[in-house]
């Protein structure tokens, strides 16, 4: 990766870095207790109840079906054993209601992870051109977040006695990994991780409403402004206006659905 | 600075032009209100003694956890709010007034800041000073949604300010007019991100607290919303506090000359906090 050398930022770089330790021991202090604080509940949560949406939600498959059609923008090719094979059954048989939603969720963020290794391998290899600091940090610091998504999923689905969703979601997956070939610099790359993010952000708020589990509605709530918040600094990265907005750039003041799988 | 402040100028005008269109899930979201709301009152006995002890603990839970802004009050705002807040009350209608609360006083406190030299003048940063504008008017359209849901359900529009911070934010913009351009652009930063993640993490709560799904939904597109205004003012907040205003800009390149720290300043928690979450019904209209 190139550094930045035309406006250099000595002076408080090493600030910056210390507000970021902080954040990170605040994110370890508080982030994660808030989240484990949610598996407990809904580890304490009977089996009845947290599967009482078995009728109302999702139903994998045919609804992820319409999202992998090939409007993703570009990224570069990697190998990955997690990767999905696109005629999987999925969610696997068998998890129904709030949970065939966390095995969704869990594909999703190892989708997202997925991405983001490889975009960080290719910016590694020299093949993404000039890579700012700032965005291998993003980068880097979003993919953690992700992975702790997906371990929140996997903890609910192994709490219920279900099998951890360890594959990329299979919709999704053949499109991503095609286009990723494609990207050849920095911006390529953020667009498609503004996709999946926007994917990630807007399956999360879809279904905040049809979850039926309180403590499913509580994990899920509490990461669909994560997600939204990568998606602003990605824009900002972009020099876009750093919010939720329309394909045109109109900033908007309630986020849609429209993307959600 | 190198914003471009024209561009946003007139994302300004799209916005505001496009709002119909922009309110337009929340409006399916209230048709489906007022379809079902007269209907499910929820004058359940039951399910209001659980909802009166919930937010009663919810209600301790945050003024305890608070930073500034949520320590306003203590104890004895804890025990009058918990009685005001009926047992029998509606409670998807006072969780929708307690949200129109806050975003009033997020409107007032933002167009308050836009009169300062610093933040709205000429001497301020242009995406600061469009960022301020568009989010006011962000959190104008989402008073009125919030509005509209509690008035579809029987209740009464909120049009006053959340009463336990109203006297924070007064004592904290009083400070401002002694301090100078950096440090008084700090203090609106650091006023506005309290504000802007108490809504984040009230309408998080709501998601769970709401009883009906169409409430659930509009919180939930909101609260994403509050949590990017998070984000740029943490952005905006820490590149002040570097000595770099330069670097608060729009500009494509301005990526590359951020140091690798700046790149998740915006995002500190993998999971998004409720703890500093308002109290229900604390801005409920009494």
């Amino acid at each position: 990766m190139s550094e930045d050398t035309e406006h250099t930022f000595e002076g408080s770089g090493s600030e910056l870095r210390a507000m970021t330790m902080e954040l990170d021991e605040l994110h370890h202090d508080m982030g994660m207790p808030a989240m484990n604080g949610a598996l407990s509940q809904m580890r304490g949560t009977s089996r009845r109840t947290f599967l009482m949406g078995a009728g109302a939600a999702v139903t994998g498959g045919a609804v992820l079906a319409v999202v992998g059609s090939g409007t993703l923008p570009a990224l570069a090719g990697a190998s990955t054993r997690r990767l999905s094979a696109a005629d999987a059954a999925f969610p696997p048989p068998g998890l129904k209601g709030d949970l065939a939603v966390a095995a969704v969720a869990a594909s999703l963020e190892n989708l997202a992870v997925f991405a983001y290794s490889s975009g960080l391998s290719a910016a590694t290899a020299g093949k993404l051109g000039a890579v700012p600091p700032a965005v291998a940090t993003f980068a880097t610091a979003a993919k953690g977040q992700h992975q702790q998504h997906a371990d929140a999923w996997n903890a609910v689905l192994k709490s219920h006695g279900k099998s951890a969703v360890t594959v990329t979601n299979p919709a999704l997956t053949p499109t991503v990994r095609a286009d990723f070939a494609k990207v050849t610099d920095i911006a390529g790359l953020a667009e498609l991780a503004v996709m999946l993010e926007t994917i990630a952000a807007q399956t999360y708020q879809a279904e905040t409403a049809k979850l039926q589990s309180k403590a499913a509605i509580g994990l899920s709530s509490s990461i669909q402004p994560v997600e939204m918040q990568h998606i602003a600094i990605l824009y900002y990265v972009l020099g876009k206006y750093p919010g939720a907005q329309t394909m045109s750039g109109t900033p908007l003041a309630f986020n849609p659905t429209s993307q959600a799988v | 600075m190198t914003g471009d402040s024209r561009a946003l100028a007139e994302l300004l005008e799209e916005s505001q032009d496009l709002q119909a269109d922009a309110l337009r899930p929340t409006r399916d979201a209230l048709d489906e209100l007022v379809e079902t709301g007269h209907a499910r009152r929820d004058d359940d006995p039951e399910v209001s003694r659980a909802f009166h002890e919930e937010h009663t603990r919810a209600l301790t839970t945050s003024l305890s956890g608070a930073a500034l802004l949520g320590a306003a009050g203590g104890a004895v705002l804890v025990g009058a709010l918990a009685s005001a807040a009926s047992a029998s009350s509606p409670s998807d209608i006072q969780i929708l007034q307690t949200a129109a609360s806050i975003e009033n006083l997020a409107v007032a406190t933002y167009k308050t800041a836009l009169t300062l030299p610093y933040i709205g003048g000429s001497s301020a940063n242009p995406v600061v000073t469009k960022f301020a504008q568009v989010t006011m008017g962000q959190h104008a359209q989402h008073a009125d949604a919030f509005n509209a849901a509690a008035k579809s359900l029987g209740g009464k529009a909120q049009t006053k300010p959340d009463p336990a911070f109203v006297p924070v934010v007064n004592k904290a913009v009083a400070g401002l007019g002694s301090a100078s351009a950096t440090q008084g652009a700090l203090g609106v930063v650091g006023l506005a991100m309290e504000l802007e993640n108490i809504a984040a993490e009230t309408y998080v709560k709501d998601t769970v607290l709401a009883k009906k799904a169409s409430n659930k939904a509009l919180f939930a597109s909101v609260m994403g919303i509050e949590a990017q205004h998070v984000s740029v003012l943490l952005a905006v907040q820490a590149l002040l506090k570097a000595g770099a205003p330069q670097l608060i800009s729009l500009s494509p390149g301005t990526a590359a000359s951020l140091p690798a720290a700046a790149g998740s300043l915006g995002f500190p928690n993998a999971f998004y906090k409720t703890n500093s979450a308002a109290p229900a019904a604390q801005g409920a209209v009494k």
